[in-house]
């Protein structure tokens, strides 16, 4: 110690020296982009990865994409290792991406901080490189600073993101200053929906409307209380919003948790004027439509499928037909079709010929470092029928909460496999005969995981 | 803070020991002066026989307290005098006296022996890894007493924009609820938003007590990761001063102190009035500064803040008896402060600045301070401090109207002026919450001390708060059912304090029972009476926490210190009984946070070489905290449910290390600096991240030089400059060693450098200060993008009377 006073301006010296070095980074990666130029027959794949932010599995130290294209994608020779050599998604939680149809262009919605609500592209260059292409505009003040988007199946045109507000409206009986004859009303929800022109960057609309149940829900306290996921239908005409129910005592006011579960519902919009909002309610499915953090409905065959959280029989896939109405006689219960039970739709995706890759967990889900574990299922939604894929291998820290993202190549579908904390792969499913192909190897760190592709 | 560096002569205070003292006690006091009548400042007063010594001030007064009747001599010393003796004798009403001495012949520095410490010195070497913040000269310049507090060594300030803002207080890497804040021991949750280290003025507090890591039993609460005390002006000399501050952003700062004491009865008046008040209109830019036109087309400007003003004012009125028989202090007071403070935007600047988004609170507090040495039998000192009243505080927000940077109303993609669709300025809906509090604390310290070498001390502290919620905006039925939640919490500790082998040992051991109460009532409806009905939860916690410190002197100048703590924090009431409006619920089993805070330092110094005096001294630091609380992940279970509730998650630890050194050469330049390091990481399943978000590497430095007599005779002009230095943080967790885009989540390294002045006019009464801050208008961050004030120009004007 007497020697460290001795030499003081060495120990400082040594200090800042120390603190530099700390910012500094060692051991650099060779070689970042290993292939440069993007394969003329195949297409870019977007790997996303999530790293932990304090909670293994929470993905929330920072959303990193790298790209390979769609032949190294298969090759299970390749190894890719975006934590190390990504490209940062600049948003302050966890990104929820959208990429253009050919892959070519990566779409976010930065989420939180400083920047939420800011919507940029980048056009995808393979690597770590991403370049970011149009003008900024943030559509935070329309939706907030955290807000729900996903991109509508429009020829990669337009993005839509959606926000409701909630406020519960008493009758004062004439007497404002008097409680005791104070009776509740309803909760009434105000919808705002922005749509985004997603190639020159700039808002499309905004409205705000209020969005109603019945009269005898609403007077029972229900209300809805998230939204998510807007679809557009076949003719492009309509707008189908996710909704979420939740319940209020009457009594008092306070949230109530254990009312009865209503019917799936779905908010219809006039699209694009974004007006006129009415909810359609499925007899088939309980439970809610606005799915977490990947798309929960897709068009096919003229009609939109959508997926239902939460449901006490089970998730069922819903069918709404182009006259806007839900198809109370397509009855597609996952529990019955994978002949188990409680399942429930983490993530979903169709490819055109109505055979899809669904990520669920079940009853028999083992809870892992951040949850229940996930598996993925091959459904058709024509024959309502499906099995789980068991050439992937699964175990109880395989999470697909987060799971955002599947890449869909003609009949193929492309999706990401790795554990909390694990390396996994990419594995390729050939819908049409339920054939797996294990891909590249996805490198990964403690307590991270891979949410897809893009 | 100057006088007291180039004294010749230390003094020493034998703080915690008190010899020859018997009931019957008075003061003495007198004036020490040259032959041609100018005053001795900065001399020891000695009274051999009894121990007793005090300093005189800059008017050549000394007094000497706590002096049992009878005739003594005294011994007067300093460098710039002949060593004289005389005698005093202590009455019922001593009158005082004027001894006159010889200037001295030789002023050589090594001929100085040291004979004592200062207090501050004392407390440092006492084991604890603890600075003593002097609040004196800051007092005299424009300087707050957060932007002391972020210039010492381990404490960081991260502030959320300019004065009056929220601050975070951060003590060796832990910070939040981990770092207790007191003042005068009780813990500052009493007093509120109002009365805090935003609106008291320096010259209210003597000063700031910084422990990291271990704590003293007398500041007994659940510091978990250190405390910081403030002590307010407790001398019972009459005295007054009247400060006033105006400079950038229409900032105002005045502040007026006074006590009288009326010497025959020992009854004392004490008072104290503040006021503050900044639009805080500072420039900012960034990513985030711009103006949306049509289409959702961003333009970034450089904009003045527009909803950020801030007021604060207050004041302490006590009255009562000092330095009497039964006595030492007795004191009953009012305390009464507010503040109104703007919001201009949520934890990050974004796009869509806040307008007329503000919070406003206020304390009205009755207090009362019993303190006597000596009580009943020689060594057994008591100390009483308590407090009763109410704080209130309420967020208004309800605006729906989009506000733009430039301060107009924004536009929307149309053209046309637009509300946000959530009807206020925050994403949540418009608000008018209120909370009403009833707040109580009273601490208690016995002392007893045996002898020199041996005491004992025993250390009580209740906190109570009681709380209601209510918000204008929603019904009545709404609020009825809205829970209340009280709070109550006692801290017992015992300490045994050892010194030994002439005072080249020091050691304290000390044991801390924490005890809270939580109860929380929530208003139901009986399902079949059909009636209103609290339903009363309550939550017991109780816990044990222990430590203790040491310090070897080897040599005089070279002491070894060593403290360790087991630390506790106790649930707060959200992690126990959640909060209805973040749909957090009840876990009355939650565990308290622990901690194994230990401190290993030494401290070199005072060496003097000629001229040249300086001090050394560093410590190296780890926490390792477990059962961290924190909300748990969102998981596909979880994510449909309405409630979520607080859990003990994972382990943490926080390593490194503190330096400093102070530097004087003759009396009129002084350097000081200060590095701070440290490594935190948390561990959740197994799994270690380091804790982004933390500026881990600070350094502060500090030049000042003295001239006499430059414009005026018996005058004195002070130069100032400090630096300040942040290292650059990321507020994302480390990432790969190849990654791109990193830069977006980084807040660059910063240096903000400030220069002042101060002129003290000859007659000592009237001081002048002139500051820049910032100067060279560097952008100054806390988070990324909550910029703080660029280059800023203040003016004060100090009046002081010291002794009537």
């Amino acid at each position: 110690m007497k020697h460290t006073f001795k030499n003081l301006p060495k120990l400082t010296a040594m200090i800042i020296a120390g603190g530099l070095m700390v910012a500094c980074t060692d051991d650099p990666t060779p070689n970042p982009n290993p292939n440069p130029d993007p394969d003329a027959e195949g297409r870019w794949i977007t790997v996303a990865a999530a790293r932990m932010g304090d909670n293994p599995g929470d993905g929330n130290g920072g959303t990193l994409i790298y790209s390979i294209n769609s032949e190294e994608a298969k090759d299970p020779t390749v190894s890719i290792a975006p934590f190390d050599n990504g490209f940062i998604v600049p948003s302050n939680r966890t990104a929820r991406l959208q990429s253009s149809e050919d892959g070519n262009t990566m779409f976010n919605i930065s989420y939180a901080g400083d920047t939420g609500g800011n919507y940029t592209k980048y056009t995808v260059g393979g690597g770590q490189t991403f370049t970011q292409s149009g003008t900024a505009v943030s559509i935070a003040p329309y939706v907030g600073s955290a807000p729900r988007w996903v991109k509508l199946f429009d020829g990669d045109n337009t993005g839509a993101a959606v926000y409701v507000s909630t406020e519960d409206i008493f009758d004062d009986n004439g007497t404002p200053s008097d409680a005791t004859d104070d009776t509740y009303v309803r909760t009434e929800s105000t919808m705002g929906v922005v749509t985004l022109d997603l190639v020159n960057s700039t808002i499309n609309e905004f409205q705000e409307s209020i969005v109603s149940l019945t009269e005898e829900e609403e007077a029972n306290g229900y209300y809805i209380s998230r939204i998510d996921m807007p679809t557009l239908n076949a003719a492009g005409d309509k707008l189908y919003i996710g909704a979420r129910v939740s319940k209020v005592d009457p009594a008092t006011g306070e949230s109530d948790n254990s009312g009865e579960i209503l019917n799936s519902k779905t908010i219809v919009l006039d699209y694009p004027s974004l007006v006129n909002p009415t909810v359609i309610s499925s007899a088939v499915g309980q439970g809610d439509t606005n799915g977490y953090r990947s798309i929960n409905s897709f068009e096919y065959n003229g009609s939109v499928y959508q997926a239902n959280q939460g449901d006490p029989e089970g998730s069922h896939i819903l069918k709404i037909d182009a006259n806007n109405q839900y198809d109370d006689s397509y009855v597609f219960n996952l529990d019955a079709a994978l002949g188990v039970e409680d399942a429930y739709i983490l993530a979903w995706r169709p490819a055109a010929n109505g055979k899809a890759v669904v990520a669920y967990r079940d009853a028999s889900s083992e809870e892992g470092v951040a949850g229940a574990q996930g598996f993925f299922a091959l459904v058709d939604l024509n024959t309502k029928t499906g099995q789980r894929i068991d050439d992937i291998p699964y175990e109880a820290d395989f999470y697909l909460f987060q799971y955002q993202g599947f890449v869909v190549e003609g009949t193929e579908i492309y999706l990401t496999q790795a554990p909390v904390g694990k390396n996994g792969n990419i594995y390729v499913v050939e819908t049409e005969t339920g054939e797996v192909t294990k891909g590249a190897q996805l490198e990964n760190v403690a307590g991270s995981h891979y949410i897809g592709l893009f | 803070m100057m006088k007291k560096v180039f004294t010749s002569i230390f003094f020493s205070i034998c703080l915690y020991t008190s010899f020859l003292s018997y009931a019957q006690t008075g003061i003495v006091s007198g004036k020490l002066t040259f032959e041609d009548g100018q005053p001795v400042a900065f001399a020891t007063v000695f009274i051999t026989s009894i121990n007793k010594h005090s300093l005189s001030d800059e008017l050549g007064s000394y007094t000497i307290e706590a002096v049992p009747y009878g005739k003594y001599m005294a011994q007067v010393s300093s460098l710039e005098i002949e060593k004289k003796e005389f005698e005093i004798e202590s009455t019922v009403a001593s009158k005082p006296i004027t001894t006159v001495l010889k200037r001295s012949s030789h002023t050589d520095l090594d001929e100085v022996s040291v004979i004592g410490e200062s207090y501050k010195t004392q407390v440092e070497k006492s084991g604890f890894a603890v600075n003593i913040i002097d609040t004196k000269e800051a007092s005299l310049r424009n300087i707050q007493t957060n932007e002391l507090l972020n210039t010492t060594v381990g404490v960081k300030i991260r502030q959320n924009g300019g004065l009056g803002s929220e601050v975070n207080y951060s003590l060796n890497g832990l910070s939040g609820n981990a770092v207790r804040i007191f003042i005068d021991g009780i813990p500052i949750s009493a007093y509120g938003n109002s009365f805090n280290l935003n609106s008291i003025p320096p010259s209210m507090i003597k000063e700031i007590e910084v422990y990291k890591g271990v704590v003293p039993g007398h500041l007994a609460d659940d510091a978990l990761g250190g405390a910081i005390n403030i002590v307010l002006q407790n001398s019972t000399q009459s005295s007054f001063n009247a400060s006033v501050s105006y400079g950038s952003f229409n900032t105002l700062q005045a502040s007026v102190n006074g006590l009288y004491r009326f010497k025959e009865s020992g009854f004392t008046v004490k008072g104290s009035l503040f006021h503050n008040y900044s639009d805080n209109d500072y420039e900012v830019s960034g990513r985030s500064v711009v103006v949306t036109g049509i289409g959702g087309v961003q333009t970034p400007v450089t904009a003045r803040r527009f909803n950020d003003a801030y007021r604060s004012s207050g004041g302490m009125l006590q009255i009562g008896y000092t330095d009497v028989k039964w006595a030492d202090q007795f004191l009953v007071g009012f305390t009464r402060s507010s503040d109104y403070k703007e919001i201009q935007h949520g934890a990050f600047m974004t796009i869509t600045p806040y307008k007329d988004r503000f919070m406003e609170s206020d304390a009205m507090l009755m207090n009362l301070t019993y303190q006597k040495n000596n009580l009943f039998v020689k060594g057994l000192d008591v100390n009483i401090n308590g407090l009763y009243g109410k704080r209130n505080r309420m967020v208004s927000d309800t605006v729906a109207w989009a506000y733009s940077w430039n301060g107009e109303r924004a536009i929307d993609f149309k053209g046309n002026e637009y509300k946000y669709t959530w009807g206020s300025q925050q994403e949540g809906g418009p608000t008018l919450a209120k909370i009403n509090r009833n707040v109580s604390s009273i601490r208690t310290g016995i002392s007893y001390t045996i002898s020199k070498n041996h005491r004992f001390m025993a250390n009580h502290v209740y906190s109570g708060i009681d709380r209601v919620d209510s918000d204008e905006l929603r019904s009545v039925l709404e609020n009825t059912f809205q829970g209340t939640r009280d709070l109550q919490k006692n801290i017992i500790s015992l300490t045994y304090e050892l010194n030994a082998f002439d005072e080249k040992l020091k050691a304290n051991v000390f044991g801390k029972y924490y005890q809270q109460n939580t109860v929380n009532i929530d208003p139901e409806i009986n399902e079949e009476t059909n009636e209103i009905v609290d339903e009363v939860t309550s939550a017991n916690t109780e816990n044990e926490g222990y430590g203790f410190t040491l310090s070897y002197a080897v040599l005089p100048t070279i002491t070894l210190l060593t403290s360790a703590e087991k630390a506790v924090r106790l649930p707060n009431e959200s992690e126990v009984f959640g909060n209805d409006g973040d749909n957090v619920v009840a876990n009355p089993s939650i565990r308290p946070e622990l901690s194994n805070n230990i401190n290993l330092g030494f401290r070199l110094g005072t060496y003097h070489l000629n001229r040249h005096d300086f001090t050394f001294s560093s410590n190296l630091f780890t926490r390792n905290i477990k059962d961290r609380i924190g909300l748990p992940i969102e998981t596909s279970s979880n994510v449909n449910d309405e409630t979520i509730l607080y859990e003990n998650q994972g382990n943490g630890t926080s390593k490194g290390f503190d330096a400093q050194l102070d530097y004087t050469y003759n009396n009129n330049f002084g350097f000081n600096f200060n590095v701070s390091r440290f490594d935190l990481k948390i561990v959740n399943r197994g799994v270690e991240i380091d804790v982004p978000n933390t500026p881990f590497f600070t350094m502060n430095g500090s030049l000042r030089y003295s001239f006499k007599d430059l414009i005026q005779k018996d005058s004195r002009l002070n130069l100032f400059y400090t630096m300040y230095f942040t290292d650059e943080f990321s507020y994302l967790v480390p990432q790969g060693s190849n990654t791109v885009g990193d830069e977006f989540f980084k807040v660059p390294q910063q240096l903000a450098q400030d220069l002042g002045l101060s002129y003290v006019f000859p007659s000592n009464k009237l001081v002048m200060s002139f500051d820049v801050k910032n100067i060279f208008d560097q952008a100054v961050y806390d988070n990324l993008s909550v910029q703080k004030p660029g280059r800023a120009f203040y003016l004060k004007l100090n009046y002081r009377i010291n002794n009537y």
